[in-house]
């Protein structure tokens, strides 16, 4: 952090468990300005990790704490840091108008039907605004409830699964909303299990897989790491023995096995893959027709990620 | 007390279906009291009916803590259970000002739906005679519904059980053992309730005979309710999210 001033957000050895079961292993990093995102599969331990965070639960060990502060037990930090939960629920029987005000005057804004008003114009919500919370579809619900997160101006916003509902259409008004944030000096952490949403938003990046931090960093630099992991792919072609002997001869590919009569190839990385697999079929005469990676999932990748 | 969290308080209960279970159960002892009208026969003794059966009974002993509990989890339960004290948590609101707003507003909804319907049973039962009855079982009530109130918002914020919890403090704690163990009436917010009632009229020990003088059951009963009030406080400054998921 540049000029003293302390983080936004900041865990420093920090665990959680419940009896015998660790949910977080010794997690350290810093949040500073701009978007950072928490990426982690379901039940990793990404929404622990915010619940402490934002000092809605103590951590079993280690320290925690907002621009400098305790997080745990010190209601004022509420005064510079926005939290919407993941949790869908809101006050049915209140309008998103009124929801939103409320949240205005339990922050004492000196004029709050108009911070409500801002911060319901900030996610779009303006025609909906006064409507029951009841009547609201998943996506609405997630806006409403980031209005309100936000409604006070926080300057540290922690978000848990916020696009978990939106459409398309509002995802990327979101995204646009965060972005504008963060250009004017906020820090803002959230959480995702969905690699494009951190890919599209993040300017870094923490990557949690079961409650410890596999990676942190710059998003590009871990992209590249998850490139250039082993790849697995299953391959179809014209010839699959004559192309499966080629391959072998490439520096890139690692190994050939038939499985069930189909081609099974592991190569180096996704690049080397993709230069490798055209270039042995050209060399070998062979038609390929489908070229199918196998371990393409989110825990695959995280597990790698873990494995270095 | 935060009028916010008061308004969003009585919001939440009155758009809850149960509120108006609760109001037709406070309104039973009105029935009770117009059958008795009718029907008693006519040695019946009206202080008697009024002090030992209707006010001093199943009034104090039953739908006195059962409104209070139906409001007092209905108040924070719902919050706490559903995840939405969240909104109200996330801010700079000292957590005694929302316990003792919800505290509050339950309270008063027990009073309100308590003792007019008691009061008007008590006068039917008893025309215009012992006015000390009614007045002594008004207080006794108000007493009564504020200690539970305070005893059953600390429940609902420590577990997800509090309406199983309260009903066993109720039925099996108040209802049972207290008439195996008398030392029990020291921990017994009923015994609190007709001790403050007894007070204010004096009726002869085989129709009437609470188990507490007032001065100690008055004392005992706010003892009780700051304790409780105390709880919650510590409680929900410890309350971690997902407690109840």
């Amino acid at each position: 952090m540049s000029g003293g001033s302390p983080p936004a957000i900041e865990l420093r050895g920090v665990s959680r468990w419940y009896g015998n079961v660790v949910a977080v292993n010794d997690v350290s990093f810093e949040v500073g300005p701009g978007v950072t995102g928490l990426l982690g599969p379901n039940g990793a331990g990404k929404s622990t990790i915010l619940h402490m965070a934002a000092g809605f639960l103590r951590p079993s060990a280690g320290d925690v704490r907002i621009l400098g502060e305790p997080a745990w037990r010190n209601p004022g930090i509420y005064r510079r840091l926005g939290l919407v939960p993941e949790r869908e629920a809101v006050y049915g029987f209140l309008t998103g108008r009124e929801f939103v005000e409320l949240a205005a005057r339990l922050h004492r804004l000196p004029d709050p039907a108009a911070a409500a008003e801002r911060a319901i114009a900030l996610v779009d919500m303006d025609a909906a605004a006064g409507r029951p919370c009841g009547t609201y579809s998943k996506g609405m619900k997630q806006r409403i409830k980031i209005a309100a997160a936000l409604v006070h101006d926080p300057q540290v916003l922690i978000l848990d699964e916020p696009f978990n509902g939106a459409d398309p259409r509002q995802r990327l008004h979101l995204m646009d909303l965060f972005r504008r944030m963060a250009a004017e000096g906020r820090a803002i952490l959230y959480s995702s299990h969905i690699l494009e949403e951190v890919e599209r938003l993040a300017d870094t990046v923490l990557v949690i897989v079961a409650g410890r931090l596999a990676a942190s960093g710059d998003y590009r630099q871990i992209r590249a790491l998850m490139t250039d992991r082993p790849h697995a792919f299953t391959v179809r072609s014209s010839d699959d023995r004559a192309l499966a002997a080629r391959l072998l001869a490439e520096p890139a590919i690692r190994g050939v096995a038939f499985d069930d009569g189909r081609l099974e190839v592991r190569a180096d990385g996704l690049l080397a893959a993709a230069r490798a697999l055209p270039a042995a079929a050209r060399a070998a005469g062979v038609t390929l027709y489908e070229v199918r990676p196998t371990d393409e999932s989110l825990e695959s990748v995280f597990a790698y990620l873990v494995r270095r | 007390m935060n009028p916010d969290i008061a308004r969003l308080t009585a919001r939440t209960l009155l758009g809850q279906r149960r509120t108006i279970l609760v109001v037709l159960l406070a309104l039973l002892p009105v029935a009770i009291a117009l059958l008795y009208r009718f029907a008693a026969p006519a040695d019946a003794d009206p202080e008697r009916f009024a002090a030992r059966a209707l006010l001093g009974g199943i009034v104090t002993t039953t739908i006195l803590p059962l409104v209070t509990l139906i409001f007092a989890t209905g108040a924070f339960g719902q919050d706490i259970e559903d995840g939405t004290a969240v909104y109200l948590l996330a801010t700079p609101v000292p957590r005694r000002d929302i316990v003792l707003a919800r505290f509050l507003v339950a309270w008063a909804a027990s009073l309100a739906a308590l003792l007019p319907a008691a009061v008007a049973a008590g006068l039917i039962v008893l025309g215009g005679s012992g006015p000390g009855i009614v007045a002594g079982f008004a207080v006794g009530i108000a007493a009564g519904s504020f200690v539970y109130a305070a005893a059953f918002t600390w429940l609902s914020i420590a577990t997800s059980r509090a309406l199983v919890a309260g009903l066993l403090y109720v039925f099996l704690w108040e209802g049972t053992l207290s008439g195996l163990f008398s030392g029990i009436r020291f921990l017994s917010i009923r015994q609190y309730a007709t001790g403050i009632a007894g007070a204010f009229f004096d009726l002869p020990a085989s129709v009437f005979q609470p188990r507490l003088e007032p001065a100690p059951a008055a004392v005992l009963a706010a003892l009780a309710a700051a304790l409780m009030l105390l709880l919650a406080v510590r409680r929900l400054q410890r309350w971690e999210a997902g407690e109840a998921a």
